[in-house]
């Protein structure tokens, strides 16, 4: 069972290391991480030059404090980092699917389960390392350029907020496995992040628990070092709903290949 | 223009050099991969343009869309 599991998990891993994510990933969360520390840093600049101000106007653009530029570049994951991990893994089982290379894996007594934790684990490895790099030199950027923030701060909210990335991640591979079309995956998982986050910023008092809360949890901690109250009813439902979900998939994949076996 | 040239020289190219290496890796990267693919999603020419004159996206692009799986 454990040896199965090696094998899967190797060709996954031979996968991406062919298709370069092992690269690209990374590459994107850097740039955007750098970006917002830099941008922020040279926002006064920028103005000045190029704002058109009126002559002699007098302009005081104080600079953000460190917390507010590692929460601004979570934001930027939250947008083109979520964008570009959905896009990445959306055809994870789904093109596997429409190609067949699946039933070739499948046929080998090989279980459900194992097909999907390996893929599982490789995604959260993959896209946990590039945030986990890019967070990194953001930080570096941050606390170069703009402010030093205490570090326990630092480490508590991103460990948050890669709570919060394994949990889209975690639906885009259910999504994937459910679903033949990439592009519905996208939709969905795209669609669900983006409505569970503005929900909880609406009526946060409904959205205790959700996961979307996780993110907001992340910025309180950079900006006092203490989350919000409600933070282990959203940490636990997080955590609790990504289980679910996993195992719900495993059971309804596992049923869908069989009556698509049986009907042919 | 004399604005864009003092704008250039308040740069400390220092900070941004790493993003400009970065980007250009990317770039080299699927320029290859582009070239010694036999097949691409579309034609080829347009990846190749997309990957050199669109900075970052069009690399990520080329990544994500413009590969065949196999």
């Amino acid at each position: 069972m454990m040896r199965q599991w090696m094998v899967l998990f190797k060709k996954e891993w031979t996968e991406s290391l062919r298709n370069f994510k092992w690269l690209w990933l990374p590459i994107v969360f850097i740039v955007l991480g750098v970006m917002q520390p830099i941008t922020s840093y040279y926002f006064a600049d920028i103005i000045e030059n190029f704002g058109g101000l009126p002559e002699g106007a007098v302009m005081d653009i104080p600079l953000p404090t460190g917390a507010e530029v590692l929460a601004g570049t979570l934001g930027q994951f939250s947008q083109i980092g979520f964008l570009v991990l959905v896009l990445a893994f959306m055809g994870t089982v789904a093109t596997e699917k429409t190609s067949g290379t699946h039933i070739m894996v499948l046929v080998k007594p090989v279980s459900y389960s194992s097909y999907l934790t390996a893929k599982w684990v490789h995604i959260l490895m993959l896209t946990l390392g590039s945030y986990v790099i890019g967070f990194s030199a953001a930080v570096y950027y941050t606390f170069l350029l703009i402010d030093q923030v205490p570090m326990s701060h630092v480490l508590s909210g991103a460990l948050v907020y890669a709570v919060w990335i394994s949990f889209v991640m975690t639906l885009v591979l259910c999504l994937s496995a459910l679903f033949n079309s990439s592009a519905l995956v996208a939709f969905g998982s795209l669609g669900t992040a983006l409505l569970l986050s503005i929900l909880s910023m609406y009526v946060p008092e409904l959205m205790m628990w959700s996961p979307g809360m996780l993110s907001s949890h992340s910025y309180s901690l950079f900006f006092v070092g203490e989350a919000d109250e409600g933070f282990w009813l959203s940490m636990g439902a997080t955590v609790a709903l990504m289980v679910v979900m996993m195992v719900s998939t495993i059971l309804l994949f596992n049923k869908k290949e069989l009556a698509k076996d049986s009907g042919a | 223009m004399n604005e864009l040239t003092e704008a250039m020289q308040n740069i400390n190219w220092a900070l941004v050099a790493p993003i400009i290496v970065l980007q250009f890796i990317l770039m080299v990267v699927a320029l290859v991969d582009c070239l010694k693919q036999n097949q691409t999603n579309g034609p080829k020419w347009i990846w190749i343009i997309v990957i050199l004159f669109i900075n970052l996206i069009g690399p990520i692009l080329y990544f994500i869309f413009g590969r065949r799986s196999n």
